[in-house]
């Protein structure tokens, strides 16, 4: 690992209170993983990814930083305030920075990164369904989509459009 | 938690703690909040609204409907939660912490909830919001059936009902079903196939054909009578399977009593109606009678009954074995085999009106009873889910207006096939080839 990564991984583990971690396990048990993935292990729990950045393995390469939904669960419960949300974000950052983006997934529309594999192959699999286009969108766009598909009329008269565009104008 | 190395299961199952209520019967009219486009100028005293719909030490001040401003046409839309009748966000929610309530409210149990935005991931339209600083997820729980955002819309664009279908189209069709059995199968006793009435001539399409074929003679009184049927499908669609065929109403009643275990794949193929017919007037053509005709369950259907009992043994078995196909789909003969239907589909094909699904009031993924009830599953799905309104191929359609009829929301309508309707599919940018070295999750 090189010296930049070692200072923003120090950066992160300072900023989210990860020296802090007294492994009480709390988070685990309120963790939403255990329900959703069945090989749910501590590799890949918030305590163990706390104890793994820890102690500098080469936690970035690993596929089990993307199993997190960025739920507040662990942060809400930790009696020591550590905020395993952002640390997994910081994770993630770092992670892309050193190229290993292939485990979240872009939107369709607007490209960005939007949801972690682990956690899409965990929606589509509760839908059942074949799964349609908009589970590829970020909301934002997922919301815009939808609403150009349902406007009707446009609620302004084209020269009432003009005049407000101007009056946005000036 | 888990004693795995002595074998010993000590870990609960969130099954155990949560167990997932079991398909409860939902009041047959919800509330739902309707949202009429036209109207929205767009103001945002929605959002303020439902901002302030609780005091602040209950929570921050988190709306629970967006309001989106297209910039290219200046069009509005309001994104809040339709309430589902079959809720996805409540499938995919790891916590179980999304219930519907017996007055059909969708809410999320705050107790439970981890923000972790799985629910917005799950919705076609990402209605539970999830807030960019705070993370929290906000979703409309309708002010327990009393909305703030409804009371505060200046334009009224914004409404809270419960619905109403129309209802009365059904009563108007079952009699006419049963009139027209009556009176096919039982009065004009010797079928429609060749029914004459007075002046009135009625020929079933497909049997001119094969006779066409049988005879290679052009019986110009055949021809007009065979036209009234398809000059009634150029105009009204298939409404012959749907409101007159004696067979089609003896499907449905027995649609009413059966269950449904479906089909295989095989026999799923709505191609085969036009094979059928095509085999129905080439053996006619070779073997110079009308075989189909001997076997057709609706001609048969037709003969069965009456002093001239024109059936021999063999024959009384086929449309009660056709009937028994209803255990696979509902009119599981009328989609993929009849060809009666299929001739009429030639000329549905052309006709002169269409049903039109996802008109401005549908809601869309939230509701689909029009595709619960569609006899021939022609209302697709996928493209509900998607927000868009499916087309409906009118050569499949049966005209039975069940649609129409029990929309709540009037969102299912007759046009006639010129007219313009809901913006069509847009689709999405190609997407981006998966990146190779995609591990499977450890």
């Amino acid at each position: 690992m090189s010296e930049s990564l070692k200072a923003k991984m120090d950066a992160i583990l300072t900023a989210t209170g990860a020296r802090g971690c007294v492994e009480c396990g709390k988070c685990v048990a309120a963790c939403p993983m255990v329900e959703m993935y069945p090989d749910f292990r501590w590799e890949m729990s918030p305590r163990g990814i706390i104890r793994r950045a820890l102690t500098d393995d080469d936690l970035l390469q690993d596929p089990a930083i993307w199993c997190c939904t960025g739920c507040n669960a662990g942060t809400d419960v930790c009696p020591e305030g550590v905020s395993c949300r952002d640390l997994i974000q910081g994770l993630r950052r770092l992670a892309v920075e050193t190229g290993r983006d292939d485990q979240i997934r872009p939107c369709a529309i607007c490209g960005t990164p939007f949801v972690p594999r682990p956690v899409e192959a965990f929606v589509q699999a509760r839908l059942g369904h074949p799964a349609g286009d908009y589970l590829a969108t970020c909301a934002v766009c997922r919301q815009h989509r939808y609403a150009r598909h349902n406007a009707g009329a446009p609620s302004l008269r084209p020269d009432q459009q003009q005049e407000q565009r101007k009056h946005d104008a000036g | 938690m888990l004693d795995r190395a002595n074998g010993v299961e000590t870990m609960i199952t969130m099954e155990e703690l949560r167990p997932r209520t079991g398909k409860r019967k939902l009041p047959r009219r919800p509330p739902v909040m309707l949202f009429d486009p036209a109207r929205c100028t767009g103001c945002g005293e929605c959002v303020t609204a439902c901002a302030n719909r609780h005091s602040l030490e209950d929570g921050p001040a988190v709306a629970a409907i967006r309001v989106l401003t297209a910039e290219k046409d200046g069009r509005n839309f309001a994104i809040y939660c339709q309430h589902c009748r079959d809720p996805l966000c409540m499938a995919v929610c790891p916590t179980r912490a999304i219930a519907k309530g017996e007055d059909g409210i969708v809410r999320i149990e705050r107790r439970l909830c981890t923000d972790c935005g799985l629910c917005a991931l799950a919705c076609p339209e990402a209605a539970p919001l999830k807030d960019p600083e705070t993370g929290r997820v906000e979703k409309c729980d309708l002010c327990n059936g009393d909305p703030a955002c409804v009371k505060q819309c200046p334009e009224k664009a914004l409404k809270l009902t419960r619905g109403k279908a129309f209802g009365w189209i059904r009563l108007l069709r079952w009699p006419v079903q049963a009139l027209a059995f009556f009176l096919l199968v039982m009065v004009f006793v010797g079928t429609f196939c060749y029914f004459r009435a007075g002046a009135v001539n009625l020929a079933c399409p497909t049997g001119f054909l094969q006779n066409l074929a049988s005879s290679r003679t052009l019986w110009l009184t055949g021809l007009g009578s065979a036209a009234i049927l398809m000059v009634l499908t150029l105009l009204l669609g298939r409404v012959f399977c749907g409101w007159i065929c004696p067979f089609g109403f003896l499907l449905d009643l027995v649609g009413k009593v059966t269950p449904t275990f479906g089909l295989p794949r095989f026999l799923k193929n709505r191609m085969i109606k036009y094979g059928v017919l095509a085999g129905a007037v080439g053996a006619s053509a070779g073997l110079g009678f009308q075989p189909f005709c001997t076997v057709c369950p609706i001609g048969s259907l037709c003969r069965s009954y009456g002093p001239n009992g024109l059936l021999a043994g063999v024959q009384m078995a086929i449309f009660p074995a056709v009937a028994a196909l209803e255990v696979g789909q509902r009119r599981s003969w009328c989609r993929y085999f009849c060809p009666v239907g299929a001739v009429l589909a030639l000329a549905a094909r052309m006709g002169l009106i269409k049903i039109v699904i996802g008109a401005r009031q549908c809601k869309k993924f939230s509701c689909m009873q029009c595709a619960d009830i569609c006899p021939t599953g022609i209302i697709d799905r996928e493209a509900l889910r998607e927000g868009i309104s499916p087309k409906i191929p009118m050569a499949e359609c049966l005209m039975c207006l069940r649609c129409v009829d029990q929309c709540p929301y009037g969102g299912a309508k007759i046009r006639f096939r010129w007219q313009k309707t809901a913006p069509g599919e847009e689709a999405l940018p190609a997407a981006p080839p998966p990146p190779a070295g995609q591990a499977a999750r450890p």
